[in-house]
């Protein structure tokens, strides 16, 4: 069988890394969607999952080259698969009721700023750490389920519907959860924290709860992510992951689970598709008739030959989507306007 | 020999509580006239050192001496800094700190990655002398690191000043205190929120300029990286409260550099970070009066 | 002013509340409450009735919402206490207060703007299953079940309070004087033993003023308690059966309004002073 190549190669991994994005985008959403929490540190719960699947499943060092890990399990696969996830979740809900203890007494700008630190200081440890994380070498042996029994092509897409059944799972969760007084209660404490108290209700407890699940949820997308990719290295997890998630999120719609993975596909496939500028660049240069070949680089000369060019206008236009969407349409595509509008101003 | 090392760490970390108290006395200010926390903040720094290498390297067209340059790039980023206020916040200023909050860190996207693409990430590095570090007083020091102490407690001074002295601070503490009270006083407060945020971005590029002289060389993430630094010391201090962010840098100039020397060099945004959470931790609310 | 600081733990009426002849739901003993060197309270004593209107009139500044505060586990108070049923409550946290049967407003309502009215009532109804997450997953029968009681009662308080109409409109696009209405709504499904009431009729159109205090009254004649605080000295003549005036944070006189109104140290201080 051959490999998938050119389109269907490029769409089967945007669908699966559009999965693990709507997930972590989910999570979030639970966090400042329903809860009005400002999670700026979300990429830890994502790397706490991955790690913690990378641990549970990796072989021995002995087996590995460059290894300094001094934990590992080497669960055998495919039966530990779902042992793994749900250790993913485990510790990416335990990250996040650490992260939870400490700050959610705190107010919106200090809350911001500790879960955004808490996640560098974490990101700190998994660099330095090697004996548990091996460093900024990274886990690169972690197994992917199945795959030895299965063609690459297979196995490739048998991931990509695992992924997305999982998101639904997900989803589904979350769905009922949030249309449950669960959910009322979530979105009481978003709106007015004093109120809540006065009706009896325990705001901290409830803020705690909505941190954990939403950290379960971003420590089971790591636990796909590790499986999928093989391999959890630290330079996966940086901020720009909390705020690519909250591009998502954003532009879906906080407080929308639909949203939230409409948003989180939307953004994956354009990070994805602006890999091929290049290549429709130089198709279209290579069509024009020869008198014309002249036109596009002197149009484009002025741009600064470096090959982080693209990459870094990447994510200008993921920054120019935050401010458009929180300027012009809070409520995103999918959230309820009248909901969201006045999200974050107290009564 | 022991104390002597004590000695020297705690002078390091004074030197580099200069830098975090610049940077954390220009955040907080503008936290104290706009209410929200600027993720923007960060590129301030980046691109004051930028804009200094660029400058002192023939920018203009002519090579200018690095004091100069240095002086130009910090004016130059005061004005950015208005201009991204005019832009980017001031449409939604009344919408609370919320949408602020979050169309800042789109704003930290843009300008960083802005640089980014036009610079590349290779690392540069401003054209400062190695120098050998001579005896002040028994502690080892560079002239720069002087200087960098120097540049620290002149701003502060003229923050001292500006706010306790002239017509602008006195509008600046008055829009602090109480928005539309100060508008209801005549008060220009627009006007002072231009002039807040050019104080508060051109603070920010001194910081980032000095960083750059004490820890060459830098990429363009090197302002959002150390936006922790600055944040740890301006929560410290109480949000928007400019001498308590001074007071604050120091602390965490000094925790970093002794928790470096003394138990690991990999964890020095940490050893800033754990203090502000054990604070915290006691005052959940912040070094900030009870509402009333 | 010679407040008697001394009272005995059963809490029996202080001076100027001599006419107490029910049982006191609601005591408030010696209360104090510094911020500074500023003192809020400087000793506030009074008790309220079970199922009484009780007014809380004093002028700006007289600690009035401070003292609210410490009831209700906002603030904690420096010193005195605070028993309901001849339960301490003073030094708990708000949530704690509030599921021991204390229901408060506030001075400016703090609805949920985003959540319908509906919402908003439904989230105050105490001890729902579906509120813990598990239950909300797993024990869909019993949320059917406890929800439709909910509703239902929301639907008739709503009906009492004339918002049904309202029921799922959002909060924010409500009149301050809905916002109000929805507020002692959201309290009444907490069924809590006292209401606490923050200028219920501040800023509220005249109709809308005198259909709520209608309800007010026909919630006191099924037996609810109500302390209120209001500037307005007719509506407090007028609703309450008893009357709390405090001034620079102590209670100045208490009792009936006929009688408090005749108040010589009350006219001096209040009625008189012009600033109503």
């Amino acid at each position: 069988m051959a490999l998938l190549t050119g389109w269907a190669a490029f769409l089967v991994s945007v669908g699966t890394i559009g999965c693990i994005y709507g997930l972590l985008t989910l999570g979030l959403n639970v966090h400042y969607g329903y809860t009005g929490l400002l999670n700026f540190g979300h990429v830890a719960f994502f790397a706490a999952g991955a790690y913690a699947s990378a641990i549970v499943t990796m072989p021995p060092p002995s087996e590995v080259t460059n290894a300094s890990y001094q934990i590992w399990f080497n669960l055998p696969m495919p039966y530990a698969f779902p042992v793994s996830l749900a250790a993913a979740a485990v510790v990416g809900g335990a990250l996040a009721f650490l992260i939870g203890l400490t700050s959610v007494r705190l107010g919106t700008h200090y809350l911001a700023i500790a879960t955004f630190a808490l996640a560098g200081v974490f990101s700190d440890v998994l660099v330095n750490e090697a004996w548990l994380t091996n460093g900024s070498f990274g886990m690169n042996s972690v197994p992917k389920p199945g795959r030895a029994m299965l063609s690459a092509d297979v196995w490739q897409l048998s991931y990509l519907l695992f992924a997305a059944g999982s998101l639904l799972a997900v989803y589904l969760l979350l769905e009922r959860l949030m249309n449950a007084p669960f959910g009322r209660l979530l979105k009481g404490v978003r709106e007015s924290e004093a109120a809540a108290k006065t009706l009896g209700k325990d705001t901290n407890v409830v803020k705690l709860k909505s941190f954990v699940i939403g950290g379960m949820v971003a420590g089971f997308a790591g636990g796909v992510y590790a499986h999928y990719l093989g391999s959890v290295v630290t330079a996966q997890f940086i901020p720009a992951v909390t705020f690519t998630v909250y591009a998502g999120m954003l532009l879906g719609g906080a407080a929308s689970n639909t949203g939230a993975v409409v948003g989180a596909f939307t953004v994956v496939a354009f990070r994805e598709s602006t890999r091929f500028i290049t290549t429709v660049y130089n198709w279209i240069q290579s069509t024009l008739p020869d008198a014309l070949s002249g036109v596009l680089p002197t149009v484009f000369s002025p741009l600064p030959n470096n090959p982080s060019f693209i990459p870094s206008m990447r994510f200008v236009v993921i920054g120019v989507l935050f401010v458009l969407v929180i300027r012009y349409r809070p409520e995103g595509l999918f959230g309820d306007p009248s909901e969201i509008q006045a999200l974050g101003e107290e009564d | 020999m022991v104390l002597d090392n004590l000695i020297q760490t705690f002078v390091f970390g004074i030197v580099e509580g200069s830098v975090i108290a610049v940077g954390a006395v220009g955040l907080t200010l503008s936290y104290g006239v706009t209410r929200f926390i600027n993720f923007a903040y960060g590129e301030f720094l980046t691109y004051g050192a930028y804009l200094a290498v660029f400058i002192a390297g023939g920018l203009f067209g002519v090579s200018l001496p690095l004091p100069v340059a240095i002086a130009v790039a910090v004016l130059l980023v005061g004005l950015l800094g208005v201009a991204v206020s005019r832009v980017f916040f001031e449409p939604i200023s009344h919408r609370g700190a919320l949408p602020l909050l979050i169309t800042s860190i789109g704003v930290s996207f843009i300008l960083r990655n802005l640089l980014q693409g036009w610079v590349g990430v290779d690392a540069r590095q401003l054209p400062v002398p190695l120098l050998r570090r001579k005896d002040y007083f028994g502690v080892q020091l560079t002239e720069l690191e002087v200087a960098v102490i120097v540049v620290g407690v002149v701003t502060m001074l003229l923050v001292h000043l500006l706010l306790q002295r002239t017509m602008l601070g006195k509008r600046m503490r008055a829009t602090s205190g109480n928005r539309s009270l100060a508008e209801v006083a005549g008060i220009d407060t627009q006007r002072v929120v231009r002039q807040t945020w050019f104080i508060s971005a051109a603070a920010g590029a001194l910081s980032g300029v000095l960083y750059a002289i004490l820890f060459a060389p830098f990429r363009p993430g090197v302002g959002f990286a150390y936006l922790i630094v600055i944040f740890a010391a301006t929560l410290l201090g109480g949000i928007g409260r400019p001498y308590g962010a001074m007071l604050g840098a120091f602390i965490i100039g000094i925790a970093m550099n002794l928790g470096s020397a003394y138990l690991s060099a990999n964890y020095t945004r940490a050893y800033a970070f754990v203090i502000l959470v054990a604070v915290l931790l006691v005052r959940p609310e912040g070094i900030r009066g009870g509402e009333f | 002013m010679s407040t008697d600081q001394q009272r005995s733990t059963d809490g029996s009426a202080s001076d100027g509340s001599a006419t107490d002849d029910g049982t006191d739901l609601l005591e408030v003993d010696s209360v104090v409450k510094h911020f500074g060197g500023l003192v809020a309270n400087d000793g506030v004593t009074f008790d309220v009735e079970e199922a009484s209107i009780t007014g809380l009139i004093g002028p700006n500044g007289a600690g009035k919402s401070t003292l609210f505060n410490c009831i209700t586990g906002v603030y904690t108070p420096d010193d005195g206490a605070v028993r309901l049923d001849g339960e301490p409550i003073h030094g708990l946290s708000p949530t704690k207060v509030a599921k021991r049967g204390v229901g408060r407003t506030f001075q400016t309502p703090k609805t949920f703007r985003g959540m319908t009215v509906r919402e908003n009532m439904a989230f105050a109804a105490r001890e729902q299953t579906g509120e813990r997450a598990l239950g909300a997953l797993f024990r869909p029968g019993t949320i059917r079940e406890e929800e439709g009681d909910i509703q239902a009662t929301v639907d008739e308080t709503l009906e009492f309070l004339k918002l049904d109409h309202l029921a799922d409109e959002y909060a924010s696009g409500l009149s301050g004087g809905q916002r109000k209405l929805l507020e002692l709504g959201r309290v009444l499904m907490m069924d809590p033993r006292i209401i606490l009431l923050d200028e219920p009729v501040a800023g509220v159109n005249p109709s809308l003023t005198n259909e709520l205090l209608a309800r007010l009254e026909e919630l006191n004649d099924r037996g609810r308690t109500i302390l209120f605080i209001e500037h307005d000295m007719d509506v407090v003549m007028e609703h309450c059966d008893r009357v709390v005036v405090m001034h620079d944070g102590r209670t100045l006189a208490v009792g009936p309004p006929e009688i408090v109104q005749q108040d010589e140290r009350v006219v001096e201080a209040y009625l008189g002073g012009g600033d109503r």
